[in-house]
């Protein structure tokens, strides 16, 4: 079964239809825990994204070999091999960048956004429309955390990427755990309400 | 039955392939790793004496290490310091439980070597007795100026609220706190991940010994003026108005961080006991250095 959707859709598809956090609800974990700030976000982001990538391009290229029945510790083998790998070449070459992304980038080995894609998509589908997805499913979950910290940083520290913006704290409690849920809640309907208001203005039209 | 055989054997291979892929990852990248790790740390422990870029230690400031370990020989407990000497090479002190010197031995390593923990550990089992086991426990460092003592910097590391917190400490000849570093920590950003930061952190600056013994967290807000002292690098505060503030703060318990209460009072008690620790020991092993005439460079 071959996806019948270009590049650029496979894309799209990880931001907006398919969107990790707000529409298939998955990792919401690191969503909750992490998203304190935007600079948080995209660390996570980025780390993801590139594991998400590499992950679906291996399982891809493999996956006439693996057992079905043993695929999901296949995924996990994979995921975690990854995780490591780029662990290690970050401490080891960018220790500034590591500094700041090293205790995100062994978080990602539970996500289950990861694990999903690959037995969702990148089992099934060529190495190349792979890479794509896990693009687009790498830059959909990096752009949910960055509107989730968006707005846990601007309300609850009242900063911006660390920058002063309102310049006094309005609510400490977004900072907490809790509060994540509250947030991510709070977006889905949002996002939901948007789409209902613009599929009614397409029928109307 | 079939199925299992090819089940184990496939993910055998798998597991194989993952071990190889990271195993040489590993290879490839240790020494730049260890490398970062040691000039992360030289940069931590200049940072807490006051010296950076823009300000370079003076050259007659020299940094000495010496290390503790524990030597377990016939159920009988002694401490090992491997101390340098003031000529050349080092010497393994060994001190009993009660503060009492058992012997000192001449210990073959430069001081290069003396960095690697592998190349230390095997240059103390060589003067050693067959049977005694040595354990590292952790290690010092002193810096000196002109041969005076100026500071002592702790390595430590203590349980956090979820793994262990490794800090550096920096204290002056009276164990006064010249500074604290958070090296490495896990604590969840926002709220214990701020124990770096600097209106955290800078708070133990300046306690002297006395009050650090009887150190506690207190859950009462931070006042804006002490918070203007202790982000004096983004405030642009002048040091003598910060040190104006700090003298004024300094009998005062650890203002504890909002939402991470255990963090905060993790950080406290793990410096409080690195430095009553420290203190004591130190006592012990100036004490058997000057009995027994062993010229150490600090």
């Amino acid at each position: 079964m071959a996806t019948d959707k270009s590049n650029i859709q496979l894309i799209t598809n990880g931001i907006l239809n398919e969107n990790p956090i707000f529409r298939l609800v998955l990792s919401m974990c690191p969503a909750v825990g992490i998203s304190t700030t935007v600079m948080n976000g995209i660390m996570l982001g980025v780390a993801v994204l590139f594991v998400q990538v590499f992950s679906s391009v291996t399982i891809s290229i493999f996956k006439n070999v693996i057992h079905p029945r043993i695929r999901i510790p296949t995924y996990t083998l994979t995921i975690a091999t990854w995780v490591t790998v780029i662990d290690l070449l970050l401490a080891a070459y960018l220790p500034e960048a590591y500094g700041k992304m090293g205790i995100f980038v062994k978080l990602i080995v539970a996500f289950a956004i990861i694990t999903m894609r690959l037995e969702m998509f990148a089992c099934k589908e060529s190495v190349q429309a792979s890479f794509w997805d896990g693009i687009g499913m790498g830059l959909g979950f990096m752009f949910g955390m960055m509107a989730i910290g968006f707005v846990r940083e601007l309300l609850g520290m009242g900063t911006l990427l660390g920058y002063d913006i309102l310049g006094f704290q309005p609510l400490l409690f977004f900072v907490l755990h809790c509060a994540g849920f509250f947030v991510v809640g709070l977006m889905m309907a949002f996002f939901n309400y948007v789409e209902i208001i613009y599929k009614k203005t397409k029928q109307g039209a | 039955m079939k199925d299992i055989f090819t089940i184990i054997i496939r993910l055998t291979l798998a597991c194989i392939m993952a071990g190889l892929v990271m195993g040489t990852t590993y290879i490839f990248t240790s020494n730049a790793k260890k490398h970062n790790e040691h000039v992360n740390e030289q940069k931590a422990m200049y940072g807490l004496l006051g010296y950076g870029p823009a300000n370079q230690a003076p050259d007659s400031m020299v940094l000495h290490a010496f290390y503790r370990y524990i030597v377990s020989h016939d159920d009988l407990l002694h401490l090992g310091y491997l101390v340098p000497l003031q000529d050349k090479g080092f010497s393994f002190v060994t001190i009993d439980l009660d503060g009492n010197f058992v012997a000192a031995r001449q210990v073959d390593i430069t001081g290069k070597e003396a960095i690697e923990e592998e190349a230390r550990h095997q240059a103390i089992a060589a003067v050693l007795d067959e049977e005694a086991t040595i354990r590292y426990a952790d290690k010092t460092i002193v810096a000196t100026n002109d041969g005076r003592r100026q500071a002592y910097l702790l390595p430590g590391a203590f349980p956090g609220f979820k793994t262990f917190i490794h800090v550096m400490l920096a204290l002056d000849p009276h164990f006064t706190v010249l500074g604290l570093e958070v090296m490495e920590h896990e604590e969840d950003p926002g709220l214990g991940g701020e124990i770096e930061k600097d209106y955290f952190k800078n708070q133990f600056t300046g306690k002297p010994y006395e009050v650090l013994k009887h150190l506690d967290v207190t859950k009462t807000p931070l006042p804006d003026d002490y918070r203007r002292a202790l982000e004096a690098d983004r405030t642009g505060m002048s040091a003598d108005d910060v040190r104006v503030i700090q003298e004024q703060y300094k009998d005062k318990d650890i203002y504890a961080l909002t939402g991470a209460t255990i963090s905060s009072r993790a950080v406290t008690n793990g410096a409080k006991a690195i430095v009553k620790k420290f203190a004591y020991r130190l006592g012990i092993l100036d004490k058997v250095l000057a009995q027994e005439n062993i010229a150490v460079p600090f």
